[in-house]
């Protein structure tokens, strides 16, 4: 099957030069309205990204912040509206500020296999897999969702804050022909939810039901040539759709038509990915703590060889004193990044990294690394937030366990 | 939309006004501006406030506030049904939604807060 846009782009890559439309500075700018209510506390900033949805999210009333130096709509109706409808019908979410860039060649795989901690070799055509940018020390410099989509042609998506880093060390550490190409026309759409297949499916022209959880295929979507993949981050059945920029207005407007289907914003993708237990990169995730730390050996290969392995075998030989734990309390009122964990005893003993009101919870959840004698299930502990000393306990993720995402399709 | 009845401040609290007592919550602009409450922290009952002092906090979905006594007294109710669901604050901001009462120390600080069509006013600005 061929994929003319892709191929269009990466052809016109030379050798090993690694190249990308236009400055991730410039990115997508656009004009900038601002909108100020007295007690916003959002921070304006001169050049802000904007996204193809940007008039979109105005009309259909998002209320525009700035997240990572892009314009998106924290909500529209509600935080808790959208979250609850995500998670009992279909939301969708403009998640077009992300990077993806696209690897291609005939030594990309095992390239990528060294750069990465995906097995970007042995992944198979279809497929993706959550995975790192790791430095020389094993500390995180990203977090990606990697896509197969040929034997010679990689997606790789990654954080928008991230991206003109990312960009730096890949094109350092990917050489000899391996093309790299950030799509800075395109654009991602989120559809989330139990009724996601349905609402989408009539909307392409291949068979959503045969993707299986982090499945990835090419389809047109609404007649055009398009990337969609069974994956998201809201615990719940969805669907990635990567598309040309200038197809995502009408595919959003074709989505919403769907009575089933509400826009949200990045306030409700927070509070899905809390409950769920997926980190964010920047508050669980950075360049100071390994993979291991975080508590995602299960997404690592440490016999195989990558940058930074060398200390997360370490860390697994000799755990480290610090690990990632999900935190419930049992009451509404939350707790944030920054604030202290204490032992039943009232020593120290972590710090969250998120914390918010979890709706479908009716509880404040949140996670935190905590030091190694306080990791266990169940481990009573006192957050310590700038008001309160709230109880809670350390859980186990997904705190919320009734998601959708792996349900099986027919 | 604002009643007309109620007293309001700068802070966007309200003040309804019987006999001594105050009846105090945020505002419809208020709760709009916050979104979705999710958390209200209810001051004692018994603690003696200054006109414009923090009486209590509030939690939405989104950002967090803080809630201003709008006259001076003793704090002699609270809304104890927002413990476990605030919902009210955003549907019925000046009925159900009620945070707490103040016993009024000097009735004339109520003369003082603007009233709806003032209020309204400084809303559009």
């Amino acid at each position: 099957m061929t994929y003319p846009m892709i191929s269009r782009l990466y052809k016109t890559a030379t050798g090993s030069v690694v190249s990308f439309e236009r400055s991730l500075e410039i990115g997508r700018a656009g004009r900038y309205a601002p909108y100020s209510p007295k007690m916003d506390t959002r921070v304006q900033h001169r050049h802000m990204n904007t996204t193809p949805l940007n008039e979109w999210h105005r009309q259909h009333g998002g209320r525009l912040v700035d997240f990572a130096g892009w314009e998106l709509p924290v909500q529209y109706e509600g935080i808790l509206a959208e979250h609850t409808h995500c998670r009992e019908a279909c939301a969708i979410f403009d998640t077009s500020h992300m990077g993806q860039f696209l690897i291609t060649g005939p030594n990309a795989a095992e390239q990528l296999a060294a750069a990465i901690t995906q097995d970007a070799s042995g992944l198979g055509v279809g497929r993706g897999t959550y995975g790192f940018i790791l430095n020389d020390g094993g500390g995180i410099i990203d977090d990606t969702i990697l896509f197969c989509l040929g034997e010679a042609e990689f997606l790789l998506i990654v954080n928008a804050g991230t991206t003109a880093g990312d960009l730096a060390v890949l094109e350092d550490r990917l050489n000899n022909g391996t093309n790299l190409r950030y799509l800075g026309d395109w654009s991602k759409l989120d559809v989330q939810g139990p009724e996601a297949c349905e609402v989408l499916s009539p909307l392409v022209d291949g068979d959503l039901t045969a993707l299986k959880y982090f499945g990835v295929t090419r389809m047109k979507v609404q007649d055009t040539e398009a990337v969609v993949a069974r994956t998201g981050y809201t615990g719940e059945l969805g669907f990635e759709v990567f598309l040309p920029g200038k197809a995502l207005p009408d595919l959003a407007d074709a989505v919403v038509a769907d009575e089933r289907v509400k826009p949200a914003g990045l306030g409700a993708r927070d509070s899905l990915r809390l409950e769920i237990g997926y980190p964010l990169y920047g508050h669980e995730l950075s360049t100071e703590v390994t993979p291991v730390e975080a508590g995602m050996e299960v997404f690592l290969d440490l016999q195989r060889d990558f940058v930074g392995v060398e200390t997360l075998r370490k860390q697994a030989e000799d755990p480290t004193p610090r690990t990632l734990v999900g935190l419930l309390t049992e009451q509404r009122r939350r707790f944030a990044e920054g604030d202290t964990i204490l032992a039943a005893d009232g020593e120290e003993v972590g710090q969250v990294t998120s914390g918010t009101f979890a709706p479908s919870l009716g509880v404040a959840a949140g996670m935190g690394y905590v030091d190694r004698e306080a990791t266990a299930t169940g481990t009573p502990v006192i957050i310590r937030t700038a008001r309160a000393e709230l109880p809670a306990t350390v859980a186990e993720r997904p705190l919320y366990k009734d998601g959708t995402a792996r349900s099986k399709l027919t | 939309m604002n009643p007309e009845t109620l007293r309001y401040s700068e802070q966007h609290e309200y003040a309804g006004v019987e006999g001594n007592t105050a009846t105090c919550g945020i505002t419809d602009y208020a709760q709009g501006s916050l979104g979705d409450i999710t958390f209200v922290e209810l001051p004692d009952v018994g603690k003696e406030l200054k006109k414009g002092e923090e009486a209590c906090a509030i939690e939405s979905a989104k950002a967090a506030s803080s809630v201003y006594a709008p006259v001076s007294g003793k704090i002699v109710a609270v809304n104890e049904a927002l413990e476990d669901d605030p919902a009210p604050v955003n549907d019925d901001p000046y009925g159900d939604g009620w945070i707490f009462k103040i016993e009024m120390a000097d009735a004339s600080e109520a003369e003082q807060l603007m009233d709806a069509a003032a209020y309204d006013a400084i809303e559009k600005e």
